[in-house]
């Protein structure tokens, strides 16, 4: 899916969290890294409406995600960087369950593409959870799955092996790598990103280095030594 | 009394619909504030204990989930002695304990998806006079749910960071930065629920 930035700023309280970005997506595995503050997360926000461009246009598979809010949005998975907090419903089969019902399904649909979403990601024991009992790799997975049930064509994760023991940082690394939807990821781990097609580096809120993988990351390194 | 702790099961709870559950609850509320008589509200109080036993839960796990609503019940009561009568404590008492069983009876039987649906379908026709959204109700009463535990566990972990540095755990030192930072959560919780389409309009 095409994701296209055209002069796209942002503009917060008068700052500027994003310089005016020109930028096409295509690959099927994006990175972005930058230091806290960079801008990498606004740009993601970008993508799915979250947030407004102050100035340009940004389009996801041809939609805009101002005018054509709902419609750009259905196409992007979002997780956040505690995916806790986008866990709406108690129990991990509800919140699944809650965003297909959101969108019109039927008990039956519903019942057969929950069961289906947590046999893909192996977590159908984990069904019948609390979500706040669930531990940092399993609410990963759990957040994953309740995003990906809906069909959206692009998952944007941001920092999504934040605060994960080494176990779970490869059970995570493992499960994106598996994921046969295009996917943008957010995150200070470099080794995640080490295989993906295109890596994009952020700096005081500008684009500064669009690049294969190798060479991005030593870009970041320069700029975070600095 | 709900907060996502409905057990399975097959009892006639169970098996009851939503909305039936929800009546008599609502009607049970309104028969035991018509009356003082001890020779009523003494067994509906041991019959509520009956039917939230008869959910499968468990004495234990029954005792955990009330105990605390149960205390609080009791210190009405305590006050209702104090200043009234021994006769009045009682009536209370039961009253307000017999409605405890029954709602927690609802909760144990109930699962929150389905509380949910059937809010919104008995506010939907209010919809039209431009009251609510009944969607928006559901899912405010489905995060109240979800996210009490949380806050507990964040007011948990700001008490034992006090510890930890050892300030003592004061009201004002804890609840200001739970506060903060549960407002903070709301933030990105609103983004999250934009992020997964829950609210279309």
């Amino acid at each position: 899916m095409d994701i296209v930035f055209s002069a796209a700023t942002v503009n917060y309280a008068g700052r500027t969290a994003l310089q005016p970005l020109d930028l096409r997506l295509t690959e099927q595995r994006i990175g972005v890294v930058g230091l806290n503050g960079s801008g990498k997360t606004t740009m993601a926000r970008l993508i799915n409406g979250l947030v407004k461009p102050t100035t340009g246009t940004v389009t996801v598979g041809g939609l805009d995600t101002v005018a054509d809010e709902v419609a750009a949005r259905g196409k992007t998975g979002f997780i956040f960087q505690n995916p806790q907090h986008q866990m709406i419903l108690p129990i991990l089969s509800e919140d699944i369950a809650f965003g297909l019902k959101n969108r019109g399904f039927g008990k039956v649909e519903i019942a057969e593409k929950t069961e289906a979403v947590l046999a893909r990601f192996g977590i159908s024991h984990l069904a019948r959870r609390r979500v706040h009992e669930l531990s940092g790799g399993e609410t990963q997975l759990g957040a994953i799955a309740s995003v990906l049930v809906t069909g959206p064509e692009l998952l944007i994760l941001d920092e999504p092996t934040n605060q994960l023991d080494l176990k779970n940082r490869t059970l995570i690394a493992r499960t994106i790598a598996g994921l046969p939807e295009q996917v943008l990821v957010i995150t200070h781990d470099l080794a995640l990103i080490e295989g993906f097609d295109r890596v994009l580096v952020f700096h005081d809120g500008r684009l500064t280095a669009d690049s294969a993988p190798a060479e991005a990351i030593r870009t970041y390194r320069e700029i975070a030594a600095c | 009394m709900l907060n996502g702790l409905d057990i399975e099961g097959t009892s006639p709870l169970h098996r009851m619909p939503v909305r039936g559950k929800l009546i008599v609850l609502f009607v049970a509320a309104i028969v035991l504030f018509l009356t003082s008589d001890l020779r009523f509200l003494v067994p509906a109080l041991v019959l509520a204990a009956t039917i939230y036993l008869s959910t499968g839960i468990g004495l234990r796990e029954a005792a955990r989930r009330t105990r605390f609503v149960l205390f609080t019940v009791l210190l009405v009561a305590a006050a209702n002695y104090v200043f009234h009568s021994l006769h009045e404590a009682l009536a209370v008492f039961s009253r307000l304990s017999t409605l405890v069983l029954l709602a927690a009876a609802v909760t144990a039987t109930t699962g929150i998806s389905t509380f949910m649906d059937e809010i919104t379908r008995l506010l939907t026709p209010l919809e039209r006079f431009g009251f609510v959204r009944a969607a928006d109700v559901s899912l405010a009463v489905g995060l109240v749910i979800r996210f009490v535990p949380e806050i507990f566990a964040r007011y948990q972990d700001i008490a034992d960071a006090h510890r930890a540095r050892g300030l003592p755990v004061r009201p004002l030192s804890t609840l200001t930065p739970l506060i903060i930072l549960t407002l903070k959560d709301a933030d990105t919780i609103a983004m999250a629920i934009d992020a997964r389409g829950f609210r279309r309009h």
